[in-house]
């Protein structure tokens, strides 16, 4: 990739996969504004980092690292980007259908992840990315890679994090 | 429930998400002109009010030691002089650290680049500790000569015992201000309040990494 990235080809890959920026931010973020914050500041990062992607890895190895790098380490950050100073006015990430997040055609699913959100809310930080990324049906190839662990390793914790995660939803 | 049924639903919360959510094109390329982030401007104003009042009391504080370099006391020049550049180490680290922080490359691997930001922040307490170790020279900077010939012995016992009390304190701070006393009931004392609490977050984060680092060791 050349040192000047286009902005165009980062939207693209950037619209491509909104949905990890998405989950992400909702596993970290408390609230509502700190999850904007925290998807302000991913995508902040995701553009400084754009002209260094290497192509070894895939797009999503790559998001998944700094997004959850940033969200990780939101504990650090002095000061959130100003929502309420131009041009950070509008939410980078927004619905189609305002009620569409609120979408109750299947209450079942929505109390599922509902109890899923709070699963990964009582897990340490570095296991709630690792618990978001076997969700997401990552091998333990691109897991490793994503968090700097061995594939044996990754697969030792998945395991006691999935019993965890059973003896959970067993309970309900 | 079965852990394939919950990978299921994540799925479809997946897709459902491609097609209820939508990047704001303006608002995603405003973001990506702000090439530059500055690193005072990402502070607190509190913070940056600190930092900034630091450095004009050291300037000032220099400023004077110079100008009446001939004309003070020895006692005076010296307090000030070691506080000055204990200041100014305190300034020097915690402006070095928060550099290494801006120009962290988010793009490596998370348990590592976590483990460093944990370690770095967690090394603020370098900062503290060092000044701390001017707690003595308050005690001394006021001694003069005309103290020194005509104080009398109860002056003299007190003054010696406040010096020392001082002296043992900054000591016994600089030495224990380590993230191996997090629990203990001073450290929690002394560290308490939100200022301090990504401190305390980066300790408990390191922890983690610690821990991950060691299992993988056995593994």
């Amino acid at each position: 990739m050349n040192n000047s990235p286009s902005p165009e080809a980062f939207l693209s890959v950037l619209d491509a996969h909104k949905g990890i920026l998405y989950k992400v931010a909702r596993a970290y973020g408390k609230t509502e504004q700190d999850r904007q914050d925290l998807i302000q500041e991913m995508t902040l990062q995701l553009w400084r980092s754009f002209p260094r992607y290497d192509s070894h890895y895939r797009y999503s190895t790559w998001i998944y690292r700094i997004a959850l790098n940033v969200a990780i380490s939101s504990y650090r950050k002095e000061k959130h980007l100003d929502s309420k100073t131009e041009p950070f006015s509008k939410h980078i990430l927004e619905y189609v259908d305002s009620k569409a997040g609120q979408d109750n055609e299947n209450a079942e699913k929505e109390e599922q992840l509902a109890q899923l959100y709070a699963f990964l809310d009582e897990l340490r930080e570095l296991d709630r990315a690792l618990m978001l990324l076997y969700l997401d049906q990552k091998s333990h190839k691109e897991m490793a890679a994503i968090m700097g662990l061995s594939e044996s390793h990754v697969g030792t914790k998945i395991n006691r994090i999935k019993t965890a995660l059973r003896k959970k939803f067993n309970q309900k | 429930m079965e852990l394939q049924a919950l990978q299921q639903t994540w799925s479809r919360y997946e897709e459902k998400l491609e097609q209820v959510l939508r990047i704001n094109h303006q608002q995603a390329a405003d973001i990506a002109q702000l090439k530059s982030h500055s690193l005072l401007g990402s502070m607190r104003p509190i913070k940056l009010f600190t930092l900034v009042a630091g450095v004009v009391w050291v300037l000032l504080l220099n400023a004077l030691l110079i100008a009446g370099f001939s004309t003070f006391h020895p006692f005076f020049l010296v307090s000030m002089g070691i506080q000055s550049l204990l200041t100014t180490i305190a300034i020097f680290v915690y402006l070095y650290q928060l550099v290494l922080l801006q120009r962290m490359d988010l793009t490596q691997p998370i348990v590592s680049v976590q483990a460093k930001i944990a370690r770095l922040q967690t090394s603020t307490l370098w900062v503290t500790r060092i000044l701390f170790l001017q707690l003595p020279v308050w005690t001394t900077f006021y001694l003069n000569d005309a103290m020194i010939a005509q104080g009398s012995t109860g002056l003299w016992i007190f003054q010696i015992g406040i010096t020392f009390l001082f002296l043992v304190a900054a000591l016994w701070l600089f030495v224990n201000i380590r993230i191996e006393n997090k629990e203990k009931r001073w450290f929690r004392l002394l560290f308490q309040g939100k200022e301090w609490t990504p401190l305390m977050q980066a300790m408990s984060l390191l922890e983690e990494v610690d821990s991950l680092t060691r299992e993988a060791q056995k593994s």
